[in-house]
């Protein structure tokens, strides 16, 4: 199990991943707008969504956890 | 009235003499040799024969071993060369200093007369202005010999590092174990790679941090590269085996001058000074929100594409790394947009600190390449200090009297653009691509501190928010700088590499004193 954590606090801008979608190494889960940046949040293992614990909108604080990969 | 003696002849002597040299060249035996080879290690001798250019190690201090305290001799045969082989050595044809701790002789512990061994090393680096180099594999302190309050006269060792800092290079590799105290031989050196699985430091090895405080680790939990090299920053680069470290210190070593009064040594290449970066377009998106990865256009800048990264898995929101243009070496400070956007935060404040320290300390000149959103603001930044180590960078890039170079690609944002030595921080040359972002803040954010009780009266705020934040963004634009002359000029950014070339060439010559003072008072 991984958990997803936030590397920046910002506003939650999308979410490109479902739950139970498959994902690999490196792949973008959510974009966070923070910082005038569109800044990617992607997985650092493979497996599969098994949780998304935010929504879009939301603002999520630096080392929150946003997702869970299994 | 003399007795006549039966003396041994020279045959005799010099054969006792191969005799105890084999003994000590032996290290601490066949059977911690192949230890230490099962453990994926190679020995001080054999890291020695790939740190030095072929013959030319010159070794003092073989015939050393560990004595007591009174003098008596105790167990020569259990600490050839006390644990420590000592010599210089050429380096791509330059002298430096090594001392290559043994860990088949009693773990590599530092002994007295080991130490003394360094210490000699240490003088003559410094008497030589040549660089010094540890291979570090050791136990920490041999406490059989240092237990006791004999030890209020040691800890010479450090302050001699803090002289010789900015005089000569210092390079602590990571090559085993690196417990106790002497874990501030790394932290004082100037680089540090680290070996990853075998190598680790911490102030207090696993044993001693069950004894002191009741906490269960292991060396390598507690201090591996895996923490080291992407936590705590205090590894410069983790490698993957002996070879590939000390490869790290001969190409470590290639970019920097033996001492602070030379210049470093250049490096000829065919690479064209004036080539052209054609694929722009490809690595940096036009979309200013849009992230992506800046060691693109590092690799495309530098000479052949070489280049060196100095803490490529710490704070990767930052760039530091060692490079060449047109021969010259070269240290770039770089935003990485791909990771936190490329804002700033305390680790990659401290990171490009150190690296701007270092290259003006070693005559290194900087090129600093701007995409920068700014420092990360919130309450979680303020608690970690954000200030303090934000001046850091200011401290470090104001202090730099090397020859400076600041290219903006895209954005150069609030006190982002002035850490990145924008142009109250004096660079002799500061050029802007086309779509630069030179500004205090973003229209966003400025509309809503400039035109709060407009937009508040406005009887459709949102539409009066946007108009009023297009407005600010059509005075966001590098022409308007470049017409105030603020920076140098606009640049193609295909042209980039050789309006890099032209500036360092251009400052060259540059000698710059400041006002003197014994030292700033640098915030930590």
């Amino acid at each position: 199990m991984t958990e997803i954590k936030a590397e920046l606090v910002g506003n939650l801008w999308k979410i490109v991943v479902e739950v139970g979608q498959a994902v690999e190494e490196d792949d973008t889960l959510m974009i966070l707008e923070s910082m005038k940046m569109e800044i990617p949040i992607t997985t650092p293992a493979s497996g599969t969504v098994t949780q998304i614990l935010v929504r879009e909108g939301e603002v999520v604080q630096e080392g929150q956890t946003v997702a869970i990969i299994d | 009235m003399t007795e006549a003696r039966d003396t041994p002849g020279l045959d005799e002597l010099t054969a006792a003499l191969a005799d105890r040299r084999a003994r000590s060249l032996a290290m601490g035996g066949a059977e911690r040799i192949a230890q230490q080879h099962a453990r994926h290690k190679l020995t001080a001798r054999e890291r020695i024969d790939l740190l030095f250019d072929e013959g030319t190690f010159v070794e003092f201090g073989l015939l050393a071993h560990q004595h007591s305290m009174s003098g008596a001799v105790t167990e020569p045969e259990r600490t050839p060369a006390d644990g420590v082989v000592t010599g210089e050595g050429l380096v791509d044809g330059r002298r430096v200093y090594c001392a290559a701790y043994d860990f088949t002789v009693m773990a590599g512990s530092m002994g007295m007369i080991g130490e003394q061994k360094v210490a000699r090393l240490r003088r003559k680096a410094m008497l030589n202005r040549l660089p010094m180099i540890w291979l570090l594999d050791s136990a920490g302190a041999r406490i059989q010999e240092a237990a006791g309050s004999t030890f209020a006269g040691s800890g010479a060792l450090f302050f001699e590092q803090v002289q010789m800092s900015g005089v000569v290079p210092q390079v602590a590799a990571m090559l085993g174990p690196c417990a106790a105290g002497t874990a501030y031989i790394p932290g004082l050196a100037d680089f540090v790679p680290m070996v990853k699985e075998t190598s680790s430091m911490s102030l207090g090895g696993a044993r001693l941090v069950k004894a002191a405080t009741g906490e269960e680790t292991t060396d390598h939990d507690m201090g591996g590269s895996q923490v080291h090299c992407y936590v705590s920053g205090v590894g410069d680069l983790e490698v993957d085996d002996d070879p590939a470290c000390i490869a790290a210190v001969r190409e470590f070593l290639s970019f920097l001058p033996s001492n602070n009064r030379e210049a470093p040594p250049r490096r000829e290449t065919a690479d064209r000074r004036d080539r052209r970066i054609d694929d722009v377009e490809k690595l940096v998106p036009t979309n200013p929100r849009a992230a992506y990865d800046m060691r693109g256009v590092v690799k495309r800048l530098a000479d052949d594409g070489h280049v060196f990264e100095i803490k490529p898995t710490f704070a990767r929101n930052i760039i530091t790394a060692l490079v060449r243009f047109n021969g010259q070496s070269a240290g770039i400070v770089a935003n990485q947009p791909m990771i936190k956007g490329g804002a700033l935060d305390i680790d990659a404040a401290d990171k490009a600190a150190r690296f701007i320290w270092l290259c003006d300390a070693f005559n290194i000149p900087l090129v600093f390449l701007q995409d920068v959103p700014g420092f990360v603001v919130g309450t979680e930044v303020e608690r970690q200090g954000i200030i303090r180590h934000g001046a850091k960078m200011l401290f470090a890039v104001s202090e730099a009297t090397v020859p400076k170079v600041t290219v903006v690609l895209r954005k150069a944002y609030g006190a982002g653009y002035f850490v990145m030595c924008g142009r109250g921080y004096e660079p002799d040359t500061l050029v802007a691509w086309p779509a630069a972002e030179i500004s205090v803040m973003g229209p966003e954010g400025a509309v809503d501190i400039i035109f709060t009780k407009q937009i508040a009266a406005a009887d459709d705020p949102a539409t009066a928010r946007a108009e009023y934040a297009a407005a600010v963004r059509q005075t966001i634009d590098p022409f308007i700088a470049a017409s105030w002359a603020m920076v140098d000029d606009i640049i193609d950014p295909a042209e980039t590499r050789r309006v890099i070339i032209d500036a360092l060439e251009g400052a060259e010559t540059k000698r710059q004193r400041r006002a003197w003072r014994k030292h700033g008072v640098p915030p930590v």
